[in-house]
């Protein structure tokens, strides 16, 4: 058994980051993950839904695809939120991953096993999808790289939806070289994928930023110990010769909102998808009349958190309620792309803390209420509403926890995200947690 | 959040609930829409769109062609006589 297949093995048994794995490595190629809602022949995709137990896709993602065209071997699948509902990964059916610094604590969500693999595994690149924060979530409280690209950069044939004007593909791993390497073998357009068809091509290098905004909005409700290790990081940034200055978004107040309307409004059109004929889970009983025969399937299959956000996406469609809720959060989304831009004429990226805490422990979070839990996404909301590219790079270490800190470009400028976490990497050393097999 | 509004809801999305989920939804939904209700202050706007960059249309050419076999995508239906299995309509 090779150092690289123990350690993920090691990852999948004792941080449960990987719902399977492959059987062993290939000589000459190199090693990808794939979070558990991208397809891919050869492996059931469940998206951490009972619902989907049983489904193998006879295809594989596009993104997927290109990963194995240039020489990548998918060495597992990695668990997650179920249907990416989640900030912490404990909305799933097949396992919770545990923190790679501390197994008590969360990989963050809803790419949680991704935070994971990333960080147990040298060398290893996880595929991870974001609809709200799902990347930067995990790479921050995993202490990885994590690149959310511009939506639309990555075709998403192939990925289980969740919002489908909201969702993306992308990257994690321990260096921003290896993320640049294999974010432009899985960027460009696909004609299975219209909204991957309007991007322009990827520059041959990125622009290294010179001036970052920072929104004051965005240090409100910080713990302490975040903002302390955020401002010292400013302070570094100052250091490679940027430009810090504070802004003020307070559109920013409107993302949250929007957000969580618009995606589990798309989310509960998406499911509907979930009956028991097509996918995964198969009921039995013909006799029954189609309502009840659906009902009976979604009901047992879907989870807790997977409910709430159907009945909240129904409700805010439901007429009489799709003006006040729907279609204002699509205009709220036009007005934040319009602040952000108004932002990007004097800077050249917005910078946050990309979580508001370090990784809660599971006792913690099973005290947290659904508006509590929606909370914790307030940084990583804005950027994945307006489908603005972003990145998150450990930044400090409280307590021997990963912070994460968050860049934000304007569309379709990821390589500058990638420039300025590549030089980040000359003045800050990571740490990984020493695992001895 | 009225009961019967919660049962609408779920008849709408195909979700049976116990009595205790409704009790429990209807609140969750009230702490979370009170919260949402902030969007009453932002500024109607005066355009938007479904999705975040423009999106172009992509057509192909209208000839034939397929990309996954059907029968591997049957192999995940229940089938009898090489038909799919359903539910009856009435």
């Amino acid at each position: 058994m090779s150092d690289t297949y123990g350690l993920i093995r090691y990852a999948q048994t004792k941080h449960l980051a990987f719902t399977e794995v492959a059987e062993g490595l290939e000589d000459g190629k190199f090693h990808f993950s794939a979070k558990d809602n991208l397809c891919a022949d050869g492996f059931q995709a469940r998206a951490g839904s009972a619902v989907l137990d049983g489904y193998s896709p006879p295809f594989d993602a596009t993104c997927i695809g290109r990963m194995k065209g240039s020489g990548g071997q998918l060495v597992g699948k990695t668990t997650m939120d179920e249907f990416g509902f989640g900030t912490f990964s404990t909305n799933s059916a097949h396992g919770v991953p545990l923190n790679p610094f501390d197994r008590e604590r969360s990989c963050g969500g809803s790419s949680g096993g991704a935070g994971a693999a990333a960080c147990l595994i040298p060398g290893h690149i996880a595929l991870g999808v974001s609809t709200g924060g799902s990347i930067s979530g995990p790479a921050s409280f995993c202490g990885v790289v994590g690149l959310t690209p511009t939506y639309g950069r990555v075709s998403r044939y192939g990925l289980i939806d969740y919002g489908n004007s909201l969702d993306k593909v992308g990257l994690l791993s321990r260096s921003a070289s290896l993320v640049a390497r294999h974010f432009r073998t899985m960027a460009g357009p696909d004609p299975k994928d219209p909204t991957s068809c309007a991007q322009p091509a990827l520059a041959g290098k990125g622009r290294m930023p010179s001036s970052l905004a920072v929104p004051r909005e965005a240090l409100q409700n910080l713990d302490p110990s975040v903002r302390s290790s955020f401002q010292e990081a400013l302070g570094k940034l100052k250091g490679m010769g940027m430009e810090v200055h504070e802004v003020s978004m307070g559109s920013l107040r409107f993302a949250l909102p929007a957000y969580y309307i618009l995606a589990t409004s798309e989310a509960s059109t998406n499911l509907a998808r979930y009956c028991g004929m097509r996918f995964g889970r198969r009921e039995e009983k013909f006799d029954q009349h189609f309502n009840d025969f659906f009902t009976g399937v979604r009901s047992e299959g879907f989870g807790d958190e997977a409910k709430r956000r159907i009945l909240l996406g129904t409700f805010c469609r439901m007429v009489g309620f799709r003006s006040r809720y729907y279609l204002k959060s699509l205009a709220v989304r036009q007005l934040l792309i319009e602040e952000y831009r108004k932002v990007f004429r004097d800077h050249d990226a917005v910078v946050t803390p990309t979580m508001p805490f370090v990784s809660p422990r599971f006792e913690e979070i099973g005290r947290m209420k659904p508006l509590e839990m929606y909370g914790a996404d307030v940084l990583t909301v804005p950027p994945n509403l307006t489908g603005m590219p972003h990145i998150s790079v450990p930044c400090a270490y409280v307590a021997g926890l990963p912070v994460g800190m968050q860049m934000v470009a304007d569309h379709w400028k990821e390589l500058d995200l990638l420039e300025a976490a590549s030089a980040w990497e000359n003045v800050f050393e990571y740490r990984f947690p020493e695992v001895s097999l | 959040m009225e009961r019967e509004t919660i049962a609408r809801v779920a008849k709408v999305a195909r979700l049976n609930l116990t009595e205790e989920e409704m009790e429990r939804y209807a609140n969750d939904l009230d702490d979370i829409l009170n919260s949402f209700s902030v969007l009453d202050e932002a500024p109607a706007g005066e355009s938007y769109s479904f999705n975040p960059i423009p999106v172009i249309d992509v057509l192909r050419e209208d000839e034939p062609a397929q990309d996954i076999d059907p029968q591997a995508l049957k192999a995940q239906m229940g089938t009898y006589e090489g038909y799919v299995r359903g539910p009856r309509l009435s």
